[in-house]
């Protein structure tokens, strides 16, 4: 397949700078509103109030947006919605968080969609693209995915023409007899490998934490135009004072491991 | 039609002239030659003149969509007549022209007629600065004169006085070009704003003009116009004799300046082996960078701000959660950060160094400060 590869590696993968094209993204959020996305988040909200994953994804797209925002003004956000197949929920591309805020406040779960068809939206970034690269922007899909047994299924053309990045956050229940998450994950790996104009980036958490959720989120700020392949990604790097024994104490959390 | 829409053939005009005009023309205010129709066929426009702006009304009438607009001068320029072809004026053209062979079908016929009219106005301008009965002013003039690109025009100044104000390019030089990977629309160009006090009462006081550095907007991610400082006008100086100064002096600035982007470029890529891949950085003119970072199980964002003075100005840090949210939703952030070890001869690669050590302990600070936060909000 081809890819567009960032510009900002020496063969060794060593990071580097180049003076390079540096586009402001328009971001396109796909939320999946199937009632898989009202599955409760392992820990409570402050009064002891349930979190369903629709609300930490909120949150999450909220702390993107504004990390987003104070990186580089320019970017842009608009909002769709996946039951069956992907409708907009804002259609214009704004850079205003307030705008944002109100397109997040419409955002509800659905009922049981039964399968999801991920043509539409990649026709609608399609065209969405090309008005980006008119303005010397790069367009980029953000979906969000939540059903733990039903694989997405795509229609899109095999095409040398890629014009928007492809990146998923999937979250799942824990894998058991009734569902299949492994087959979905390969599933969406699949999708993303098929459309994706520069590298995109896949993470998916099957543990219903929140500040996973919001760490893979910060990882995906990546601007597609300065990333490296997601197996070489180092980041959050840990800062702890370097010894000479080991660097995290036991108990910590390892973040750079995938969460499964 | 519904109310309160462009007719399509002035629409058409209109935006064909918002999106090819090479300079930045504006529309202020739109609105309908009669209340029966409703239809918006006036507006106004501001174009860029001299440094500052001119506003003309454009009058189409909706009823008779195939004539050619009127256009309405400001109320200063009553003298300004480009429809009457002077007597004996060689220098004068008429866009009558352009006017009668007036093709409304064509939507690139307003953008032309708009930028003869400024030709010509700027015409004008230079004739009214010519006749200005002032000994110094003359003689700016014909030292100045063999210069491309100067507008000039003459205004009332405060209290009643009269000025005349040069718009002077500087630098022959294509800055766009001195930046590799320039990301810039618009040719970016510096001038020089003189302004002269003129009349009677000025004859026997030479003063020093009014002088400012004015540059086009998006210079300012390399170059800062207000941290020039302009070389002083001696007395008994005229413009030509100012102008190869400043010149020259800002030519090295400019050359300084492109060439610390590199230097910017090289502090960002030795923070990377201690702070990972960042997550976004400016790579053209290496001003902002982010990184993601955690301490624990608390992961949070570093945005580093690097002046255009860097390393001589230190940078500027900023540190957000991704964990700790304010009421509205947004991620909390830190105060901007300005006091840490921090000196302009260390090497790159020892600066990143002591920002890494830094950071340890001040992301300590900022977690205390994130949970802090939280709990006044309860």
């Amino acid at each position: 397949m081809e890819r567009t590869v960032a510009q900002s590696s020496t063969p060794q993968g060593r990071y580097t700078l180049l003076p390079s094209r540096y586009s402001s993204e328009d971001i396109l959020f796909c939320i999946d509103v199937d009632t898989e996305s009202l599955v409760e988040m392992k820990v409570t909200g402050p009064n002891g109030r349930p979190i369903t994953r629709l609300d930490s994804i909120k949150q999450a797209i909220l702390l993107f947006i504004n990390a987003k925002l104070s990186i580089n003004p320019d970017h842009r956000f608009a909002f769709a919605t996946l039951t069956k197949s992907a409708s907009w929920l804002r259609k214009e591309f704004s850079s205003e968080v307030e705008s944002a805020m109100a397109a997040l406040r419409l955002l509800s779960a659905d009922s049981s969609s039964g399968h999801a068809d991920l043509t539409q939206l990649f026709k609608i970034a399609y065209h969405e693209a090309k008005k980006s690269r008119a303005q010397n922007r790069i367009l980029r899909v953000f979906l969000i995915y939540c059903r733990s047994s039903i694989r997405p299924q795509h229609q899109w053309p095999v095409t040398n023409q890629k014009l928007f990045t492809f990146d998923v956050v999937y979250l799942h229940d824990k894998p058991g007899p009734e569902n299949c998450p492994q087959k979905v994950y390969d599933a969406l790996v699949d999708a993303l490998e098929h459309v994706t104009e520069y590298e995109g980036y896949i993470f998916e958490s099957g543990q219903g934490l929140s500040r996973v959720l919001f760490r893979h989120m910060c990882i995906l700020l990546s601007h597609p135009q300065q990333r490296c392949l997601q197996d070489l990604i180092d980041i959050p790097k840990s800062l702890t004072k370097k010894s000479p024994t080991a660097d995290s104490a036991p108990g910590e959390e390892n973040p750079a491991a995938s969460s499964q | 039609m519904a109310i309160n829409t462009v007719p399509p053939l002035i629409a058409a005009q209109l935006n064909y002239l918002l999106s090819n005009s090479p300079l930045p023309i504006n529309v202020e205010q739109m609105w309908s030659g009669s209340k029966h129709h409703g239809l918006l066929d006036r507006f106004t426009l501001v174009i860029p003149f001299c440094l500052d702006y001119i506003r003309w009304d454009v009058i189409y009438n909706a009823l008779y969509p195939l004539a050619a607009p009127d256009i309405i001068f400001g109320p200063e320029d009553e003298s300004f007549r480009p429809y009457h072809v002077g007597g004996g004026d060689g220098d004068l053209k008429s866009p009558r022209k352009s006017l009668s062979d007036w093709n409304c079908k064509d939507p690139t016929w307003l953008l032309s007629l708009i930028l003869e009219l400024r030709e010509l106005y700027m015409t004008y301008q230079r004739k009214r600065v010519g006749e200005v009965d002032d000994e110094r002013l003359k003689f700016e003039l014909s030292t100045i004169v063999p210069r491309e690109g100067i507008e000039m025009y003459m205004r009332s100044g405060i209290e009643k006085t009269e000025e005349v104000k040069f718009a002077v390019p500087l630098l022959g030089v294509d800055i766009n070009k001195m930046v590799t990977g320039c990301p810039w629309r618009h040719q970016q160009k510096i001038f020089l704003e003189v302004i002269f006090p003129v009349g009677r009462k000025y004859r026997h006081a030479p003063s020093t003009p009014r002088l400012k550095l004015v540059a086009s907007p998006e210079l300012k991610a390399l170059f800062s116009t207000e941290d020039f400082r302009l070389p002083p006008w001696l007395d008994d100086m005229c413009m030509a004799e100012y102008l190869p100064i400043l010149e020259g002096l800002l030519q090295s600035q400019i050359v300084d300046a492109v060439s610390s982007i590199d230097v910017r470029r090289k502090f960002i890529v030795a923070l990377a082996p201690l702070f990972g891949r960042p997550v976004e950085a400016d790579p053209v003119f290496c001003r902002k960078v982010a990184f993601l970072t955690s301490s624990g199980v608390f992961t949070f964002l570093v945005h580093f701000s690097l002046p255009l003075q860097f390393p001589k100005q230190q940078p500027v840090l900023m540190l957000q959660s991704s964990q700790h949210f304010n009421p509205s939703g947004a991620p909390i952030k830190s105060p901007v950060i300005t006091e840490f070890p921090w000196s302009s001869t260390w090497e790159s690669s020892e600066m990143a160094e002591r920002f890494f050590d830094f950071l340890v302990e001040e992301c300590l600070n900022f977690k205390k400060y994130c949970n802090e936060s939280l709990l006044q909000q309860r």
